[in-house]
């Protein structure tokens, strides 16, 4: 397509990747995003997945403030008690939230992955989560939950789908769904309206997936709504 | 010009629909791709000889395509057969192994024995690497007389290994396809290794051509480091 529509990433990080050692600092997510045409997105602070839930959460804040871009405050899934007392802090503070649970060990059926969901749903937020969509989407199903999925790969598209029909609040970002036919499958499936263009900014390659969505089969009305107008809607 | 040294044909078991090669030529019709390495999904996941015949009786409807020969380090002697009766055709340029679906480490006795035998017919061979693996393969090439591999997406998170696997070996070369490709990876490696060991590859029809264009747009690449990544490289190793 010759216009590029507004382009905005759900899933931009900030902080430091313990597992790799690599760090994003918000001047590294500046210049991606410039160089690939994304003007912002939702950012969250890896401090708060891996170390402190308030004081990573006020980092996004204030990234966020000082770029233009929205934050997306996190919880840590091992300790549901903490998760109470932020979501009081967060309290009309932000629509969504992020959910880490594999970084943080914490696995479906364990009582506070179930508990914190019950509690997201019941606040009306946005969730975004990290995972594997098979098993991350667990806790959420039946309870008309509002999330997207952060890694669903396009190996795991059919389970998605399976999901997304039965579910009409479950979207996923379009990160991992680089198959020839992935994004077209999904909008043929249950809709455009279901997929959030997220790129991982500054860790993974923005460019890829920027390029993935804009050279898609999907219709420039479309490319449009997932680059950003979905997202615009849920946060 | 823009050759992808890492393709496939044929139908995959997840929710897609790429089985046709008429998909390949419309991917290469629409992302510029002038020359095409393709091995046959059905040769890499089920049956290696019966899956290079399949190839063969398509790789005439699209004159840009080459076949990649699959061995399966599991059958050696069905290998030699295949080996015996493609390599000498000009449209199979290289062979091919996948480790995992094989089930064949890198480091293992079998997997040495497959890499002789298609340096034996001459062919250069593309090996999934995953991981650490990366260093399996380079010693590999290191010990095996006259075997020129290539690196299928470069260890993938294993990437920043490639320093180490190129100095291991000169006969190792490095694709870097890769579904969930992370940032900086290409930039990182010409820094250190140079050009000359770099090839384009997509995974079409597993994965869009547009993630590993996008991925080494995104690397700035000089002029030179351009035309050897995306051509003259591969070109040269597989003697195009």
């Amino acid at each position: 397509m010759n216009d590029v529509p507004l382009l905005l990433d759900c899933d931009v990080l900030v902080g430091h990747d313990v597992t790799t050692g690599r760090w994003s600092h918000p001047s590294a997510v500046r210049d991606v995003m410039k160089a690939t045409g994304v003007s912002g997105g939702l950012v969250s602070s890896l401090r708060a997945v891996h170390f402190d839930v308030p004081s990573g959460n006020d980092e996004a804040d204030a990234v966020a403030s000082d770029n233009g871009w929205s934050w997306c405050p996190v919880l840590d899934l091992r300790d549901p008690l903490g998760a109470e007392r932020e979501l009081e802090r967060l309290a009309g503070r932000s629509g969504v939230i992020r959910l880490a649970p594999e970084k943080q060990g914490v696995e479906p059926g364990f009582p506070a992955f179930e508990h914190v969901v019950r509690l997201l749903v019941e606040a009306g937020l946005t969730i975004f989560v990290e995972g594997d969509v098979r098993k991350v989407s667990a806790p959420f199903r039946g309870l008309g939950a509002r999330v997207v999925f952060l890694d669903t790969h396009f190996y795991h598209l059919g389970d998605y789908v399976v999901l997304a029909r039965a579910e009409p609040g479950f979207l996923t970002s379009t990160r991992m769904l680089t198959g020839p036919d992935s994004l077209e499958i999904v909008a043929a499936e249950v809709g455009a309206e279901r997929l959030v263009l997220g790129c991982r900014t500054p860790f993974h390659e923005t460019n890829a997936v920027v390029r993935r969505l804009l050279t898609s089969k999907l219709t420039p009305d479309e490319i449009a709504q997932v680059g950003s107008r979905n997202l615009l809607e849920l946060a | 010009m823009i050759i992808d040294v890492h393709a496939h044909w044929g139908p995959w078991f997840f929710s897609m629909d790429v089985g046709s090669l008429a998909v390949n030529s419309e991917l290469l019709d629409r992302f510029g791709i002038d020359i095409q390495l393709v091995s046959a999904i059905e040769a890499i996941v089920y049956d290696a000889p019966a899956g290079n015949r399949s190839l063969a009786s398509q790789l005439p409807a699209d004159p840009r395509l080459r076949g990649m020969i699959v061995v399966d380090p599991r059958r050696p002697e069905e290998a030699r057969a295949d080996l015996t009766e493609l390599a000498g055709d000009t449209r199979w340029v290289g062979a091919k192994i996948h480790t995992d679906y094989s089930r064949t480490p890198i480091d293992s006795p079998a997997m040495r024995a497959a890499i002789e035998l298609t340096s034996e017919f001459g062919l250069p061979t593309l090996v999934h690497t995953w991981g650490d693996n990366l260093l399996d393969l380079a010693d590999v090439a290191a010990a095996v007389p006259d075997a020129r591999v290539i690196a299928g997406h470069m260890g993938a998170a294993g990437w920043p290994l490639v320093p180490e696997a190129a100095s291991r070996s000169d006969r190792i070369w490095f694709e870097p396809c890769w579904s969930a490709p992370e940032a900086g990876r290409i930039r990182w490696i010409l820094d250190r290794i140079g050009p000359s060991r770099l090839m384009f590859g997509t995974d079409a029809t597993l994965i869009d051509p547009s993630i590993a264009l996008a991925t080494f747009d995104a690397a700035n690449l000089t002029p030179t480091e351009h035309e050897a990544i995306m051509w003259q490289n591969a070109t040269s190793l597989f003697n195009l």
